[in-house]
């Protein structure tokens, strides 16, 4: 079985070095976060994902989730690892302390997900669809509502989930039948089916707070009459403990092809009382206050895999001996040559190495664009900051996801037949990747998301974030003796980010189908080029360290960027050349004739 | 008499006092008169305050300040004999028959012989005015009625009598076009003569209507209003803005005057909402509000009536599906299954047939009705325009299937539309049920006409170019607000190649309500936020070069501009060799109002102008002082009159009054130019340089301490000085054009990369209106 070690020297190096040493702690409330309190947080992340969660990944998903009479049961060892990960602190860190959460910043929690992904994506949708509701909650709830429920959400004693799709209707919210009738006292009754709830029931918690969009019996149609609501498992008694059974129940668990261990339920509604979370009929705007971090959260599940399949691979191919080197013995001593000195095993190693490495860095940049969206005194830098995230998110979603799935694959195709069987769990990486590029909108959908709605916003503005920075590194860095090499490719493919953008502006404009035909290849373009760029920066922070105590670390940055820039940006070219072809050949194509 | 030469106005009330400002806009001296104040003091108060006030109002009833020069004020008592100068009198008194009558034997004792004496009225019947009166004075007598304010309204009825003179007729009609720039359009003796007698109908349906299906106004103004091209006040806010107060008298004078079979009585009741409004004070915009207003006691809110109960409440988004789901058919809309498509019909339909019962009863011919309502009640098609839209078939049978009487003109139209293209040319369905050619007056030539029969010598997505007859071709702007892109460049480049070939002169024109708005800002800050400056910076070279090609042409330009022409559509002007204006032109630099500066030669031709001029002081300075005032404070003209004030416009350029003759009138002075025509001069400058720019800067500088100029407004003004200085230069040396095209290049470069700019820009695309950081 694959085993996991946090990657923890390349986290401390995108924290510390590419972000610099104090770009958390000098923004206003942070300025505790020094590294001296993040790396023990880190480190202590880094054994609880390697020697409880990990240890559970398989048989979580060999055993998979069981529903007998309405209750669901998580697989052998996920209440105990549960207990251990909350009594740690690991549900609260990314809350607000005022209810009892360890405020850590984005950037630092975003590398922990990242680990608890590796480690155990389906174990890490528990907390993380809590996280979501949290979010949700905390930004729009009543004061009430919130004392009432954060409290135990945050310390993990209960959990939460997110309640949207429903059988007819995923990315079209404005279709939604649930009803949310308004009684006496200031609740609301609710009624409908919601499916595919992760975590909508489990046996970890000893309550469970749905948050729910319903329609209200006035409300206007479509996403304009949606409002959001809390409604828990169990009422809270007096004293605030779990009561009054709720009529919300699990209708079923599906059966699916990865995160086997984490309960996908059928929700079913039945006159259960909840309360109005923000104003009726805006319920869409807390939900997308939910939905933009769990779209970032996504991403770094697609980079979690990746790395996971990352570190199984290389450890296959420097231990499985087979044939020889094509260029003769490398290994004479041996029976055979390790695979690891074939080109094509490298190829496939170093692309699963590039796209972790550029993604760790591209969600840090995003991430910590969170933080200072967040906390930065000058109001114009959050506005900046705020526009980057709004900009970066579909990117990072899709884009990691997608790679993340390409990674996975690779690391089984690296292994051969011992890939495709269970034992190495190389497989089960493949498998859980493959449901992130589909759920919290699809790629599909980040990619209208991108051309449709980010790139027209004021006139553009969104892609300042993206494009200043970037044209004023390549103007800068252009002509460096050492880093021009990195530059050039990136200031390529810039050029042809440049010139699709203004070919999607002017044409879909006019026509919204060319927009949209463009879009997915436009998003992986985009990203190529994001992550060039985060390869030429990691490039310009690792140059001058080559020949110190850690050379061997920097030495491997550059030699993965080469490859990056001379390798993989190339697909820039081709992704180009389609989007300018335009949409025709589908458009134009006979309805009948699929 | 054949021409006038003086005009004199009585009644210096809101419509009087704005006729005399117009015909001095014109050029042409007025006298002005009311009555004797009656508390005595200043015998000439009441005129003498009308000009007062009119200098400030705004929309400014003057194109320039020293129109008012030309108005001499007084009184009746002491000087009706100023009268006797008048060839034409234009009384503007009050509504009241005996008043008007007395007045008048009043003027016929003291006007000179041949003198045309008209009345503003817009209520009393021509006959009744002039009853008692001798058949010498009804020989020069007509209704002249001006719409409010007369400045910018282009309408004018006129009315004659049986005995009124076809020459005195000839004589102010032939004034109101070619001086005043109004459209004429002669009406019969009835009241509320066409645009009046239609548009009171149409707001008087339209209210009881929307009263009786329980509609709120803001449902109904967006349904009668835009989908069928009529303003976005639709009828309440329209109402609001006229006054409520006003509607009665018309009504009243139309109750009383037409016969019981008239149409118009069939919708003719009290409204008891309205009636209490106007009881209450809530007479509109100039009253304590109408059917909407600003609630300033409770935050500003914005409140509309509800006409049920007659109690302001929050006011709402318009909400209706009908015109969504219509999209551009009228037909659809009016069909529409539901209580707003009901209501559309109500009220249009029974409007478009009363408009046909007027052919023969107030107009005698549909284009003057359909003319009327465009210039008089600003809407975009005139009633047949609009009949034509849905098909007057379908019309027709809808009217009928409603049980509302058909109108003649529709019973010999037979199905046929109002208007026609035959062999190119338009025409229209007459009276008598034939078609006629629709003749344009003599020095009339519409660029409209031409492209119904021609195709264009030229043509990309921006841009065309026509053929005008007599070796003159058209350059005409054709994108969305006419606002300059890289392919309105490439198409002026191609035509200068081809004008150099195949013509001998050019004019630049276009008939959309606005010359250009200037450089298309939504695609130079979208290449700016992806950070293309190198396409952000051939787009300024590439427009230097072109506006450059175009100055240096071996053929004569003329730029003929109306509405605004702002910023690179301003600099195209500075470009030609003249410039032949329509008087209602809006032109000036306005770059910094979005962080930057003129880059297409603006300030470069700025500069040669008040340098050319010599009426300044010695030395460079009163020049480049005078250029970086009117560029940094973006100073818009507001006139053509004021555009030669900024030298915008030069001593030989042109200004044209009536809209309609602006494209001949340009024509004839590009015709005048070809003889003997040499390129001009190339200007060379000589310049400070850097003291000329520490002086610019101090006094921007000084504005920033008083609170005047914004923190950004000194980054764009900096830069504006850097240029108008000269660069890097003294006053040893010169600066030729190349040298300062390269400054404001540079400069434009700088600031388009500035996030402030950037700001502005974005700011602007998104409100409207300038960003002040």
């Amino acid at each position: 079985m694959a085993s996991y070690k946090a990657p923890l020297r390349d986290m401390r190096f995108v924290l510390y070095e590419l972000m610099g040493g104090d770009a958390l702690s000098s923004l206003p409330g942070y300025e505790e976060f020094t590294r001296d309190l993040i790396d023990p947080v880190l480190e202590e992340a880094a054994k609880i994902c390697e020697q409880v969660l990990h240890p559970l990944n398989r048989s979580g998903d060999e055993e998979g989730c069981t529903l007998e009479n309405g209750v669901v049961r998580t697989p052998s060892g996920f209440i105990d690892a549960y207990r251990t990960f909350s009594q740690g602190g690991w549900t609260a860190i990314a809350c607000d302390p005022a209810y009892g959460g360890q405020g850590l910043p984005k950037a630092v929690n975003t590398l922990v997900e990242e680990m608890i992904c590796s480690a155990n994506l389906s174990f890490g949708m528990y907390p993380g669809l809590s996280h979501g509701a949290y979010v949700s909650l905390h930004g729009f709830g009543s004061d009430e509502l919130k004392n009432a429920y954060l409290p135990k959400m945050v310390d993990g004693t209960w959990s939460g989930t997110m309640c949207l799709t429903e059988p007819h209707c995923g990315t079209d919210l404005g279709l939604l039948r649930t009803k949310a009738l308004p009684q006496d006292d200031g609740s609301y009754r609710l009624s409908g089916t919601k499916i595919f709830i992760s975590a909508g029931e489990h046996d970890l918690t000893e309550n469970i707070i749905h948050l729910v969009l319903a329609r209200l019996p006035d409300a206007p149609a479509g996403v304009k009459g949606i409002s959001l609501f809390l409604v828990p498992k169990f009422l809270p008694d007096a004293a605030g403990n779990p009561g009054e059974r709720n009529g919300v129940s699990c209708g079923s668990i599906e059966h699916k092809m990865g995160i086997k261990a984490s309960s996908t339920c059928v929700m079913n509604f039945d006159d259960a009382t909840g309360w109005l979370i923000g104003s009726a009929n805006k319920g869409m705007a807390a939900m997308f206050a939910m939905m933009n971090t769990e779209r970032l959260s996504v991403g770094i599940q697609g980079l979690g895999l990746a790395e996971a399949s990352y570190q199984g691979a290389v450890a296959y191919a420097r231990e499985r001996l087979q044939g020889r080197s094509l260029s003769g013995a490398k290994h004479p001593d041996k029976p055979a040559d390790p695979i690891i000195v074939h080109p094509d095993v490298r190829r496939m190693l170093l692309t699963q190495r590039a796209y972790v490495e550029g993604c760790r860095a591209l969600g840090a940049w995003a991430a910590h664009s969170l933080d200072i969206k967040n906390h930065h005194p000058d109001a114009k830098t959050r506005q900046d900051a705020d526009d980057f995230v709004a900009l970066i998110t579909p990117v990072i979603k899709a884009l990691m996801t997608d790679l993340g799935f390409e990674a996975a694959n690779m690391g089984m195709q690296v292994l051969g037949g011992h890939g495709f069987i269970r034992e190495h769990g190389m497989e089960q990486y493949v498998r859980d990747c493959r449901i992130s590029q589909i759920y919290e909108g699809t790629n599909g959908i980040q990619a209208l998301d991108l051309v449709g709605r980010k790139m027209p916003a004021h006139a553009g503005r969104y892609l300042r974030g993206f494009f200043h920075p970037v044209q004023a590194f390549i103007e800068a860095n252009m002509e460096d003796e050492a880093l021009g090499e990195f530059v050039q490719p990136l200031a390529k493919a810039f050029v042809r980010l440049q010139q699709a953008t203004g070919q999607i502006a002017r044409t879909g404009m006019a026509k919204p189908d060319e927009a949209g035909a463009a879009a997915t290849d436009y998003l992986r373009l985009f990203g190529l080029t994001a992550l060039a760029y985060m390869w030429a920066r990691m490039v310009q922070t690792s140059l001058d360290k080559v020949d110190g105590d850690d050379g061997a670390f920097y030495r491997a940055k550059i030699g993965t960027a080469r490859f990056y820039m001379e390798r993989l940006l190339p697909q820039t070219s081709g992704l180009f050349s389609a989007i300018m072809a335009g949409g025709a050949s589908m458009m134009d194509f006979a309805e009948d004739a699929f | 008499m054949t021409t006038i030469n003086k005009v004199a106005v009585i009644g210096a009330g809101v419509m009087g006092a704005g006729i005399a400002a117009h015909v001095a806009n014109a050029g042409i001296p007025v006298v002005l008169l009311d009555i004797v104040p009656k508390e005595g003091g200043n015998r000439n108060a009441i005129a003498e305050g009308a000009v007062a006030r009119m200098l400030k109002a705004d929309p400014a009833p003057f194109m320039s300040k020293g129109a008012a020069k030309l108005i001499t004020v007084g009184n009746t008592e002491d000087h009706l004999d100023l009268l006797a100068e008048c060839d034409w009198i234009v009384e503007a008194v009050i509504e009241r028959l005996d008043i008007k009558q007395a007045l008048y034997a009043r003027i016929d004792a003291v006007r000179k012989p041949g003198s045309v004496v008209s009345s503003n009225t817009s209520t009393i019947p021509l006959e009744n005015l002039l009853a008692g009166l001798s058949d010498g004075f009804a020989a020069d007598f007509c209704i002249t009625h001006f719409f409010n304010p007369p400045r910018y309204m282009r309408l004018l009825e006129v009315v004659g009598g049986a005995k009124t003179k076809a020459q005195a007729l000839a004589v102010v009609s032939d004034f109101a076009d070619r001086r005043l720039g109004k459209s004429v359009v002669r009406c019969k003796d009835r009241p509320g003569f066409i645009a009046n007698r239609l548009g009171v109908f149409w707001l008087q349906a339209a209210v009881i209507e929307a009263i009786d299906a329980g509609l709120n106004v803001e449902d109904a103004d967006a349904i009668i209003g835009r989908p069928m091209g009529i303003p976005k006040t639709g009828v309440f806010a329209l109402l609001d803005l006229v006054g409520l107060d006003l509607m009665p008298h018309v009504i009243g004078s139309m109750t009383q005057e037409l016969p019981v079979s008239d149409a118009f009585h069939r919708i003719n009741r009290p409204v008891p909402v309205v009636e209490k409004m106007i009881a209450d004070g809530f007479t509109g915009r100039k009253g304590k509000g109408g059917f909407y207003r600003i609630n300033r006691e409770k935050n500003r809110a914005k409140e509309a009536i509800d006409l049920t109960t007659g109690e302001y409440r929050d006011q709402r988004r318009a909400d209706v599906a009908a015109v969504k789901e219509a999209g551009r058919s009228l037909a659809k809309l009016f069909d529409h299954d539901s209580a707003h498509g009901a209501y559309a019909w109500a009220v249009m339909g029974p409007t478009l047939a009363y408009a046909c019962a007027l052919v023969g009863d107030a107009a005698d011919d549909i284009e003057s009705i359909d003319e009327a309502m465009r210039l008089g009640y600003n809407w975009k098609f005139g009633p047949f325009e609009l009949i034509d839209q849905v098909g007057a078939a379908w019309f027709t049978a809808k009217l009928q299937a409603s049980g509302w009487p058909l109108p003649q003109i529709l019973t010999l139209a037979a199905g046929r539309p109002f208007y026609r293209v035959e062999n190119g040319i338009r025409q229209v369905l007459g009276a008598n049920g034939a078609y006629g050619d629709l003749v344009r007056p003599d020095g009339v030539l519409m660029l409209a006409d031409i492209k119904l029969k021609s195709s264009p010598v030229l043509k990309n997505g921006s841009a065309a170019l026509w053929d005008i007859g007599d070796g003159v071709a058209c350059f005409e702007f054709t994108s969305k607000m006419n606002a300059l892109d890289p392919e309105t460049m490439d198409l002026l480049g191609k035509s200068i190649r081809r004008v150099k070939r195949d013509f001998k002169a050019l004019v630049i024109y276009n008939e959309g309500s606005n010359f250009s708005v200037g450089a298309n800002l939504g695609l130079a800050l979208f290449a700016a936020n992806i950070a293309a400056w190198t396409e952000i910076e051939a787009m300024v070279a590439n427009g230097q070069a072109t506006y450059r090609a175009l100055k240096y042409a071996p053929f004569p330009v003329v730029a003929a501009p109306s509405g605004m022409a702002l910023g690179g559509g301003c600099e195209i002007l500075l470009h030609a060799d003249a410039i032949q204006a329509h008087a209602e032109t809006y032109t000036g630099l306005v770059e910094v109002g979005v962080g930057l500066i003129p880059g297409w030669g603006g300030c470069t031709e700025m500069l040669a102008r008040w340098q050319a001029l010599g009426r300044l002081p010695k030395g460079p300075m009163p020049a480049i002082g005078k250029v970086f005032e009117t560029i940094s404070t973006a100073t818009i003209a507001k006139s053509a009159a004021e555009a030669q004030e900024l030298l915008i416009l030069r001593p030989g350029d042109g200004i044209t009054m009536n809209r309609y003759r602006l494209l001949a009138d340009a024509k004839a002075k590009a015709l005048a130019l070809v003889d003997g025509y040499q390129p001009p001069q190339p200007p060379v400058f000589t310049l400070p340089g850097a003291t000329a720019k520490v002086a610019l800067n101090m006094a921007v500088a000084g504005f920033q301490r008083m609170g005047k100029a914004t923190p950004h407004d000194g980054v764009v003004s900096g830069a504006l000085a850097g240029i108008l200085s000269g660069g890097e230069t003294d006053v040893t040396e010169t600066v030729d054009e190349d040298g300062l095209l390269d400054l404001e290049r540079q400069a434009f470069m700088t600031l388009v990369r500035h996030p402030d700019s950037l700001a502005r820009i974005e700011h602007m695309l998104m409100t409207g209106k300038p960003l002040r950081n």
